[in-house]
């Protein structure tokens, strides 16, 4: 019982120790709302999408409460949660994006863990003694006791520029009857040839992920910065949306939708060919 | 008063988890008292920055509080600091950080905090710790009297918290209770 009541002593003295202007001390400037109407993580993105925190953000609502997903409430989280500002989402779209998220037979959720959501990272990375811009596709995966965040794919224009495969008449090759003669004309292909990638099936895709990692390894690359972080959405049945974080004056700030598309069947796919291959 | 509040929590939480200490989930309940610690560590937190960068504080009282900020975060903590002019991350070792605060060329400078808060999710992470952020907005006024020049910002800052149960001996007897340090700090220039 002595040593407890020491403890709390230490305790409570430790803290009195110091004084000064703190969080919530007398005299803390006031927010006007900006602040407070700011979607001011990712998190909160996917609380306000679900209606799952109060309308002032005070508080957050669990499956045990009565507002929890209140379709009113996630009307009017939703329709904040767009860039209105600059990003021209006709407004036509996101009443139809709206009326089936908020469907009153299937409403749509977001849910942290469920995949078909991942992030863009834009960043820098020394390389060959020149900062280069490097795209890296971030998604969360389960990994022990939790989840991570790790690199799923990469694009560098130095390594795109690395493999242009030739085609028709440009194309060269390995005659059909090379086995015949042992592969000896192996030589052609690879001491000869600056374009080894010819002699690759059709199907072939260089695999950036390793490229980058072996250039890592080998001391080639060397990250630099963080510039831009944007998430890409495919969770909401035949949409995408595409995510932002919007620094700027007024109210409308924050994680906010920049982006909106209604995915006719087999549009996903381009979509995605489109966001990993733009650069 | 309220750092009654914090070692009242501190206790509660040691007690219930002693019933708890098999669940994986985190309650709602434990949750909102998890909250609050993480909130106090970060009240501690801006109160350090202010004193750190207050020009009527010593050196060496400085020095000291740098020490006390320095004991709330996790081994390895970094700040990543970007402005509206330059997205560029700068980084900072905390101590580092502080030690710049410190040394701003300025003669009056005075750090407040908005009213206003958010703390995330709490997220369980590979090696079974949980990890949340919460963020804060910060008011920067320096002066100096010789140029007559102000400089004021205001910045968003979001603070990595890293939750993790742990056990003490209290009178022959082993608590669990649920602890917080802080992590790395991303701070952006916000165009507030």
């Amino acid at each position: 019982m002595r040593k407890l009541t020491i403890i709390i002593l230490l305790i409570i003295s430790s803290f009195e120790l110091v004084s000064g202007q703190g969080l919530y001390s007398p005299g803390s400037p006031q927010d006007d709302g900006r602040f407070a109407s700011s979607t001011k993580q990712v998190n909160q993105f996917f609380r306000r999408f679900n209606g799952e925190e109060s309308a002032d953000g005070s508080k957050r609502y669990y499956d045990t409460d009565a507002e929890y997903r209140d379709r009113t409430l996630r009307g009017k989280f939703i329709s904040i949660l767009f860039d209105n500002e600059t990003s021209n989402v006709e407004s036509q779209l996101k009443s139809d994006f709206l009326k089936e998220v908020l469907s009153e037979n299937l409403p749509q959720y977001l849910a942290f863990h469920r995949g078909e959501w991942f992030s863009e990272v834009e960043t820098t990375f020394i390389y060959k003694g020149k900062r280069e811009n490097v795209t890296l596709f971030m998604k969360l995966q389960p990994e022990g006791l939790g989840y991570e965040w790790v690199v799923d794919k990469v694009n560098f224009a130095p390594f795109k520029n690395l493999f242009k495969k030739p085609v028709g008449d440009q194309k060269s090759f390995l005659h059909p009857m090379s086995h015949e003669i042992g592969f000896m004309n192996l030589r052609k292909a690879f001491q000869d040839s600056k374009l080894p990638e010819a002699y690759t099936p059709k199907e072939y895709e260089p695999d950036y992920l390793t490229l980058f990692l072996y250039e890592i390894k080998n001391g080639n690359l060397k990250f630099d910065n963080v510039l831009d972080v944007k998430f890409h959405f495919f969770q909401i049945d035949n949409w995408y949306f595409e995510v932002n974080q919007f620094n700027r004056p007024g109210f409308n700030t924050g994680w906010l939708i920049s982006n909106l598309i209604k995915l006719k069947p087999g549009e996903k796919d381009v979509v995605q060919r489109y966001i990993y291959d733009q650069k | 008063m309220k750092k009654y509040i914090s070692l009242f929590l501190f206790l509660f939480l040691a007690g219930t988890s002693v019933s708890m200490a098999q669940s994986e989930t985190i309650s709602p309940a434990r949750k909102q008292a998890i909250d609050s610690l993480a909130l106090e560590k970060v009240k501690d937190l801006s109160k350090y920055i202010s004193i750190i960068g207050s020009k009527e504080t010593q050196f060496s009282e400085a020095n000291r509080v740098m020490d006390r900020a320095e004991e709330l975060f996790a081994p390895d903590a970094e700040m990543g600091v970007s402005s509206l002019n330059r997205k560029e991350i700068a980084y900072y070792k905390v101590r580092r950080y502080f030690e710049r605060l410190m040394a701003l060329n300025y003669d009056r400078v005075n750090i407040t905090w908005y009213d206003i808060h958010y703390i995330s999710d709490l997220e369980r992470q590979p090696d079974g710790r949980y990890v949340g952020v919460v963020t804060v907005y910060q008011r920067f006024e320096g002066t100096s009297l010789e140029s007559g020049l102000n400089y004021r910002d205001t910045t968003k800052k979001d603070i990595t918290i890293y939750v993790e149960k742990k056990q003490t001996q209290i009178a022959g007897r082993t608590i669990e209770f649920w602890d917080v340090m802080l992590g790395d700090i991303r701070v952006t220039e916000t165009s507030a």
